[in-house]
């Protein structure tokens, strides 16, 4: 384990080399290396059981890891001072603040635990405006909606303006436009300076992060950007090609021998096909140009970006295959 | 430190709050104990039981004359019912509850003594009740007692009349003797002296029946009696005697109970592990979690106080200081029951069985309604564990002696508390440091 003297110099507020955690038998979480820049929107994505909440809780120092070393904003977290908590706000999965209290008691009650100065009203209308529940504030929490519970606890995790935000799964169980809205509200923490660890089930959430770890049966199959993803999941970008006359098996053979372009051309129908190439952007004009060569008619050409979901179907498919 | 401040307040006024928020229960907790205190000097409005006794005589003639006297009897405990002469009809009616004694009177009662044998009452009861068996045994006993008396007292007024016609006799022996004396020749000493002490002996006879006859035949019978008198000169009602038990029980059970499940629910919730991430400590939780409910205690202590001795009279002889003192020990100790309890308890029923469990412990091995003296010397062992012991000494020291603490009851209940307050500080801190598997 580091110690706790053993600054991250590199500006990443989360390092960890091969955390493993295990349970009895049972290995929770295995070999996870990871490194989250400051200032950044870490995703961690990953379905039901597959270790997200155990690797938050080794990170925020409620576990202890089986083997491995971590440091998060430069200390070990099992050994954080108060001060290093102060710095750490934490939303947990559950809704965990007290029903019986109104909004404000509940916010005030978090402020106090955290030690925030008794001249805080200000502080804290603002905190109820930014998550919208100001005119709620005399609401027993028990009696909230799920969003609004979420957007409560949101509120507490930031109470005392924590440098580095672990978020698991916020967006559970809410509606797709709230899940948005959350996600404007990550923007403008990051936008703040805050960093964000945000774990979630719903892998279309990956296109907010900067960075995305694909979590899958404990192991961290790959960290990416977003595109990096889609890039890793079909071998490259995608760039879908409509044209007015039949395409050939030649001309999908000369295509495919084009130096940009990767793996077996995807035919859609007779005049529509997929390519991969290394990046759209750069290769469609020289694609427009090769099926001129052709002697194809282009009616149509642009990149596609698969969705989410399909990437980490492929991604868990091809880890499948491999293993 | 001004931070240790704010968090500790930070459960303050959390808990306050949401006992607040609830008003019928305080209003429950307020009025429920006064009304229960209320209620008791309401149904127990005497002190003791009155037995409706039905009397057995095969022949309700025999109980004529000598034995009428002998039988009658002024013991308020004991109503008469009337002579039964059927042994079945006498025992249905107690086992209907008809009738609470039936007492057999026996056959021949005055032939029996005096023929020099004991003629036995037999009482028959039906109840189950040890401490109703041993009153209704003490009340015989009394019975008893009376008719022995009345018996020997007859007897003694009967000897007294008899001493009369014996007396007279003696005044004529006496006057004889005289008259013998001065027929005695001069000269004649020895016969003198034997006349004279003839004489000495006669009249001291009849001095000693005189004595017989002017003393009252109850005197003779019964030469000696008991006063019972208490140093504080006051007879208390049961619910005067009862009411500082009944409030220190209250107190210790509303403390447990709140306490037990304070945690417990916490930690259900999911929020401790919010506690482990967060900058606060297990001390911190701790004291805020006592000075909460050490407040609310104490607001509900002040109150329920307050009604049974300006409302129900109940007598307060000693000195409030001290008897703050004695409720914020207890409230105290009873907390540090409750966290432990709540530390240990893996859900609310578990939590709420415990606090029950030791409510019953406490209501059984406290003196609550059994005296202490009375209990096997190793059973005071946990007797003596519980806050309620101390409290029930201390209150009913205070309240009905007007006496000083003794110094050992406050130490002793302080240093339980202080005790478990380490003991769940440490068990808290376990709770809130990482997991190591």
């Amino acid at each position: 384990m580091n110690n706790t003297k053993n600054k991250n110099l590199n500006g990443d507020v989360v390092d960890a080399q091969n955390l493993t955690k295990t349970f009895g038998e049972e290995v929770a979480v295995d070999s996870l290396t990871l490194q989250v820049p400051r200032g950044s929107i870490f995703g961690f994505i990953g379905p039901s059981g597959c270790g997200k909440t155990t690797t938050v809780r080794m990170l925020t120092g409620v576990h202890k890891p089986t083997s491995g070393q971590v440091t998060v904003l430069g200390k070990n977290p099992t050994r954080f001072s108060k001060s290093d908590r102060g710095k750490i706000g934490y939303l947990i999965q559950n809704f965990v603040l007290y029903p019986e209290l109104t909004v404000w008691e509940n916010l005030n009650f978090a402020a106090s635990f955290y030690g925030v100065s008794l001249f805080r009203g200000r502080h804290l209308n603002k905190l109820l405006d930014f998550v919208e529940l100001k005119g709620d504030k005399r609401k027993l929490a028990g009696a909230l909606s799920g969003g609004m519970k979420r957007r409560l606890s949101l509120a507490a995790t930031m109470v005392h303006n924590p440098e580095l935000l672990f978020l698991d799964e916020p967006t559970a169980g809410i509606d797709p436009l709230l899940r948005r809205k959350f996600w404007d509200y990550f923007k403008e923490l990051q936008a703040e300076g805050h960093t964000l660890f945000v774990t979630t089930q719903y892998v279309g959430e990956a296109a907010y992060c900067d960075l995305v770890g694909i979590m899958y049966q404990g192991k961290l199959l790959m960290v990416e950007t977003p595109d990096g993803l889609r890039k890793k999941a079909f071998g490259g970008e995608i760039v879908r090609i409509k044209t007015a006359e039949l395409i050939r098996h030649e001309n999908r053979n000369n295509l495919e021998r084009l130096s940009f372009v990767h793996a077996k051309v995807r035919v859609i129908d007779d005049q529509e096909i997929e390519v991969i190439v290394d990046e759209a952007s750069t290769a469609m004009p020289q694609l427009v140009e090769a099926c001129k060569g052709e002697g194809l008619t282009i009616e149509t050409i642009e990149e596609i970006l698969p969705p989410f979901d399909d990437v980490f179907v492929r991604l868990i498919e091809r880890e499948n295959d491999n293993v | 430190m001004f931070k240790f401040l704010i968090r500790i307040s930070s459960f303050i006024s959390k808990e306050l709050t949401e006992i607040l928020r609830q008003p019928r229960l305080i209003l429950t907790l307020v009025l429920g104990p006064f009304l229960v205190m209320f209620l008791f000097g309401l149904g127990y409005p005497e002190q003791n039981r009155v037995l409706r006794t039905t009397y057995l005589a095969e022949d309700p003639s025999s109980l004529q004359g000598d034995m009428k006297v002998i039988t009658e009897t002024n013991n308020p405990a004991l109503v008469n019912q009337g002579v039964e002469s059927n042994k079945e009809l006498a025992l249905a009616k107690l086992a209907l509850n008809q009738t609470d004694l039936v007492i057999e009177i026996p056959r021949d009662a005055l032939e029996t003594v005096r023929n020099n044998e004991q003629a036995k009452f037999v009482v028959y009861h039906n109840e189950v009740d040890p401490f109703q068996i041993a009153y209704i045994q003490s009340v015989a006993r009394i019975y008893v007692d009376e008719a022995n008396g009345r018996l020997l007292q007859s007897v003694t007024e009967q000897g007294q009349a008899e001493a009369g016609s014996v007396q007279t006799s003696l005044e004529s022996a006496i006057e004889r003797t005289r008259r013998l004396k001065q027929a005695i020749p001069p000269g004649d000493s020895e016969a003198a002296t034997q006349v004279n002490d003839l004489e000495k002996d006669l009249t001291t006879a009849h001095d000693q029946l005189s004595t017989f006859r002017s003393l009252g035949s109850s005197v003779l019978v019964n030469p000696f009696n008991a006063d019972t008198t208490s140093l504080s000169n006051i007879i208390f009602t049961p619910t005067e005697f009862f009411a500082p038990a009944v409030i220190v029980l209250l107190l210790q059970h509303l403390s447990i109970t709140f306490a037990s499940l304070s945690i417990v629910r916490e930690r259900r919730s999911g929020i401790m592990e919010l506690f482990k991430v967060a900058p606060i400590t297990a001390f911190e939780t701790l004291i805020g979690k006592f000075l909460s409910y050490l407040l609310f205690e104490m607001l509900l202590a002040g109150v329920i106080t307050a009604l049974a001795v300006w409302v129900l009279k109940v007598p307060m002889f000693g000195r409030w200081e001290e008897y703050v003192l004695a409720v914020v020990i207890l409230l105290f100790t009873s907390l540090a029951v409750g966290f432990l309890i709540s530390l240990i308890s893996d859900t609310d029923t578990q939590a709420v069985q415990y606090s029950m469990l030791l409510l019953l412990a406490s209501i059984f091995f406290s003196g609550f309604f059994l005296d202490l003296r009375l209990m096997w010397e190793p059973m005071k062992v946990l007797a003596w564990s519980l806050p309620a012991t101390y409290g029930i000494q201390m209150l009913q020291n205070i309240m009905l002696r007007g006496a000083s603490v003794p110094p050992l009851l406050l130490q002793g209940l302080a240093l339980i508390g202080v005790g478990l307050f380490l003991v769940n500080w440490l068990l808290l801190r376990r709770r809130m440091e990482v997991q190591y598997s």
